[in-house]
């Protein structure tokens, strides 16, 4: 499956960041600015008494879930990104793109945090075995994986966005779902500066997609959307596989499964598509939605966590109007 | 168990938490559900509550099971008769108490009750916490004890969080909120100060440290120069002692540091909370204050250079403490004396540097020296504040001898907090008898504690019975009088209220000093004493500016001048008993319990997310809000850091301690916007300001459908 060639964007101008041709791209740029973050803001090591309550198949359900999305962000931050800047329609556009491999990384590096603080070696190295060998997790990184270097530009963006907004939050749902009941309230901190970033990748990808789609044929666009259907059909299926290889040991598979759906439907919308599943199996956990939003608004308690909610801040100067007293 | 009869069908089956968090959904006709809140509460007590209570034949059988297993101290119940405790539990139940909101419930049954020892079941409800809180504060006096229950259980004052945790319990943590304590510059009281923190942190409460008189990275020690390694490492050890001892696991343990602006470290203090600093040096859990005084900001407005002062050089050359000289008065001297070693850096880049960090962390808060020090009635300098940043009162140096033991005991701070939810409390049938309970309450607090393992702390406490009243739910009560926070009317309102305040904790005070005979230490040296801190009072006539302000004080005396030159004739006379009264805290757990908004800011949003490490996420309802009030709820980050401000500054001037105020910026805001936040409030007479919030929205396509705290 690997090319012969390496890719690489064919062009390189030397990017005018005073001459914008889509002014999302200077948003998102900012947006992901001052969002960045790193993991050893977030004072994990307050949750180690949490996870000690946890039962053994509680923990080990967890780590299995964060070696998956280990995975996920690998694939996303070393491949995904990078193999949509080629077809990059605005030199900001590939700036974006390099931003979001770097967190992607970022994102992949702060599991290792959690592990290192919540687990031994040997859990860790048992957790990552079976990353390899679960059969379902491997078949999903494979099916992206395939299109990523694959040559239809397109496809690579659905693909993308499809990873990005929908086969992250099988993972997600779990310490979601821990924090609605006081438990790895910290880790959940790092998850949701996670999701926070997603939210954006996912839907800033679906959004070039959607410009991508400007001015082709009603045929070729019916053929695009017929597949984004189809390959989400085959994610989905195999999703479902994997949330019940994961959450049947402590019976939440049911409940993850009306999540994947919401998601699904958020994924498509991403792309400029309508839902696919109704509103009958979408309704999620209310505790799992409302931890879901991507606002930075929690009302946290400075005394146990850093909170998700803070940002880096716009510099200026004060002038001496400012200091007329 | 049944579903309760008035439950939609659609809500059958679902848990607790899953109907608390509905509250953050809109309804299919885009209306807050609150009553899926009232449900989770309901079945918060049907599914756990009242199943995991551990069950008594009656209060006898109760109180004897729970002394004989140490749950109770016997010393508590043994100072009244069984048929006057037998009544107390009969009037408590009697009212009938309900909380308002699942969080309410859910917190006081997460982190207050009393459970059994393995944590799995529930020795207390609600009326039973308050019954022992009221027995062991009263100390016997039983017209006392009855008053105490009636305030708490009717909402009208609450406790803070360790008096209420803890009173009447046998193996507890201190009754005391909050320890502020110095830190000079030499080994012993570093060591000392490492010791203090392990053992306060371990009986609970929040512990602050004054770090400005540490000398800087590079001082001379023993007169070799370049040896000190400066205040951060320092910070490093005190960090991770809070994090070694918390309260029984009760409260994890947590520390502030404070340092002044004109201390040469204050940048590497700053850089702690960079979100790039490296792991060596990065603060994740302590809290920073900086202590900010006049001339810093006379300087940025002339746009010139701040220098920075040696500590190790002040002392030499003034013989005292850095943090004792005023740096407004003595910065020219200093400027010009070679003798100090200094380092410059812009004035106006310091302030930029402190919005910038803020920005990234919440952190620093500020406490405006000069400011603070101004409004002291006290004698004596404020160096610090605490860890929530409402406690000012003065201190004195302790030093030790080689072995560690105490050549003269200095005077560090404790103080003991509760507070006032002002809707009830303007609901009260005798506003004054309200605040003299509260007083007497907090009173007792302070004269039942004695930290002997850190004695500066002892001796502070027994010559000061300093204590604080807060107040609450102000935003609370003026959305339900329909007055809108921050307008003229609400001004108005702060204003006269905290003057009505501020008399009756003076009165109250005084009539303990008549009865127990005695005044705080230093009291003759106070403008107490001197009559002078009674001249805005005598002068000048307060009254409410508007009509909708004067109708809410219908029912509520408010005090003439006459009735201050009275007690101000009683005050020179028999003095008080109390060097400090009010404080008002920023309420966190105890105004969910209470049914309040916090403090006397504004909401940070109508329905609010509340995160905490025992709670997880939890959505908590605005009282008194409904779908057809919802305009008189703006959020803090809608309502502006002005109107806040100006809040704040009608309550500031009646309250000798301080306020925790947070100011709210919207993502869009600058480190201008945050800079000038600072100024007005400096301006404005703002003794200290706490967190900088910071709101960021989901960016537009990226939120979650329905979620009412995504939608403004």
């Amino acid at each position: 499956m690997t090319p012969e060639k390496l890719k690489l964007a064919s062009h390189v101008k030397a990017i005018n960041w005073n001459r914008i041709e889509d002014e999302k791209d200077v948003e998102v740029w900012n947006r992901l600015c001052n969002n960045f973050w790193l993991p050893e803001k977030v004072p994990l090591s307050n949750d180690i008494q949490s996870w000690a309550t946890l039962t053994p198949d509680e923990q080990l359900l967890t780590m299995r879930v964060f070696t998956g999305l280990t995975l996920l962000d690998t694939l996303q931050g070393t491949v995904g990104a990078v193999s949509l800047i080629p077809d990059a329609i605005t030199p900001h556009e590939e700036a974006v793109y390099t931003n979001i491999a770097f967190m992607e990384s970022v994102h992949a590096k702060s599991y290792s945090s959690i592990f290192s603080t919540l687990a031994s070696t040997k859990e860790i190295d048992e957790a990552f075995r079976w990353s390899v060998e679960n059969v379902n997790l491997q078949k999903k990184a494979q099916i992206i994986e395939g299109y990523y270097y694959g040559d239809d530009p397109l496809k690579r963006k659905i693909a993308s966005t499809l990873l990005e907004s929908f086969l992250f939050y099988s993972g997600f749902y779990l310490p979601m779902y821990w924090s609605s009941r006081a438990k790895l309230t910290n880790t959940a901190d790092l998850i949701r500066l996670i999701i926070r970033d997603e939210a954006v990748h996912g839907y800033y990808i679906g959004y070039k997609y959607q410009k991508g789609l400007e001015g082709l044929s009603a045929e070729r666009k019916a053929e695009l959307k017929a597949w984004t259907f189809e390959l989400m059909f085959e994610l989905y299926e195999n999703e479902v596989q994997y949330t019940h290889d994961l959450y049947d040991s402590v019976g939440l598979a049911e409940d993850v499964k009306k999540f994947l759906h919401y998601n699904a439907n958020k994924a498509l919308m991403n792309l400029g598509y309508e839902a696919m599943f109704p509103s009958a199996v979408t309704d999620v956990n209310p505790a799992i939605l409302s931890a879901l939003s991507p606002n930075a608004d929690e009302n946290h308690d400075f005394f146990s966590g850093s909170g998700s909610s803070y940002v880096i801040g716009k510099a200026v100067n004060t002038e001496d109007d400012d200091w007329d007293f | 168990m049944k579903a309760s009869k008035d439950m939609p069908a659609a809500w059958e089956g679902l848990g607790y938490h899953e109907l608390n968090a509905m509250l953050n959904l809109y309804n299919a006709d885009g209306e807050i559900q609150f009553d899926a809140d009232k449900a989770a509460a309901r079945q918060y007590f049907l599914q756990h509550v009242n199943n995991n209570t551990v069950f008594f034949h009656d209060l006898e059988e109760k109180l004897d099971y729970l002394v004989k297993n140490e749950y109770y101290e016997r010393e508590t119940l043994d100072q009244y008769t069984m048929n006057f405790i037998r009544d107390l539990y009969h009037h408590a139940y009697k009212k009938k108490f309900r909380f308002e909101t699942f969080l309410g419930a859910f917190k006081f049954y997460t982190s207050y009750t009393l459970k059994t020892f393995d944590g799995n079941r529930f020795l207390e409800r609600y009326e039973d916490r308050v019954c022992m809180v009221a027995l062991h504060l009263a100390r016997g006096n039983e017209e006392l004890a009855t008053k105490i229950v009636d305030e708490i259980i009717e909402g009208r004052f609450q406790p803070a969080t360790p008096t209420f945790l803890n009173a009447g319990k046998a193996q507890r943590g201190e009754l005391v909120s909050c320890f502020l304590l110095r830190i000079e510059d030499n080994m012993e009281s570093i060591g000392r100060s490492i010791n203090s923190a392990l053992q306060l942190s371990k009986r609970g409460g929040g512990v602050a440290f004054a770090l400005t008189n540490i000398r800087e990275v590079g001082a001379p020690i023993k007169q070799i120069e370049n040896q000190s390694s400066g205040v951060i490492p320092v910070m490093k050890l005190l960090e991770d002692s809070f994090s070694y001892a918390n309260q029984l696991g009760a409260r994890q343990g947590a520390g502030a540091v404070y340092l002044h602006a004109h201390h040469p470290d204050i940048n590497r203090f700053l850089d702690t909370k960079r979100e790039n600093a490296d792991e060596k040096v990065r603060i994740k859990t302590l809290s920073l204050g900086v202590v900010i005084p006049d001339i810093t900001f006379d300087l940025a407005k002339r746009d010139e250079d701040m220098y920075l002062f040696s500590p190790y050089d002040v002392e030499k050359v003034y013989g005292m403490p850095f943090s004792d000289i005023s740096v407004t008065e003595k910065y020219y001297e200093m400027v010009d004396d070679a003798r100090i070693k200094k380092t410059k850096i812009k004035a106006r880049e310091f302030f930029q540097t402190l919005a910038e960090i803020q920005f990234e962390s919440g952190y620093p808060y500020i406490m405006f020296e000069d400011t603070v020090n101004r409004a002291n009635p006290i004698e004596g300098k404020i160096i610090m504040s605490n860890l929530c940043s409402e406690i000012l009162q003065v201190s004195a140096p302790t030093s030790y001898n080689d072995d560690l033991s105490y050549a003269e005991t200095g005077k560090d701070i404790s103080c003991n907090l509760g507070s006032l939810n002002i809707a009830k409390a303007m609901d009260s049938p005798d506003f004054g008898s309200t605040i003299e309970t509260a007083i007497r309450t907090l009173s007792a607090v302070s004269d039942m504690s004695n930290i002997t393992s850190v004695p500066s702390i002892a001796k502070g406490n027994d010559q000061s019975h300093a204590i604080g009243l807060g107040q609450m739910n102000l935003h609370g009560y003026l959305a339900r009088e329909r007055v809108h926070y921050g307008s003229e009317e609400g001004l108005d309102f702060t204003n006269i209220y905290f003057y009505t305040v501020v008399y009756h904790c003076i009165r109250a005070s005084n009539l303990l000093a008549i009865e127990t005979g005695s005044s705080f230490a230093g009291f003759e040296k106070s403008t107490y004493a001197s009559g002078e801190f009674f001249d805005k009072y005598t002068d000048g006539e307060w009254l409410p500016q508007t009509e909708k302000v004067a109708e809410m004080f219908e029912g509520v005396h408010i005090p003439t001048q006459d009735d201050w030159r009275e007690l101000k004739a009683s005050v020179m006379e028999h003095g008080i008993y109390n060097q400090n009264l009010q404080a008002v805290p920023p309420t966190g757990s105890i105004s969910y319990i209470n049914n309040s908004t916090s403090s006397i800011h504004p909401v940070a949003s109508r329905i609010e997310i509340r995160k905490e490490g025992k709670l997880g996420r939890v959505y908590y309802p605005a009282p008194y809000l409904t779908n057809d009030n919802l305009e008189y709820y703006k959020d803090a980050y809608e309502i502006g850091h002005e109107k806040i401000i100006d809040t704040y500054a009608a309550a500031t001037q009646h309250v000798d301690q301080g306020l925790s105020l947070t100011l709210f910026f919207k993502d869009t805001a600058t480190t201008r916007d945050i800079n000038r936040a600072q100024i007005y409030a400096w301006r404005k007479g703002i003794k200290t300001i706490y967190y900088i919030r910071l709101r960021q929205l989901a960016l537009e396509g990226t939120e979650v459908e329905n979620c009412v705290s995504c939608m403004l």
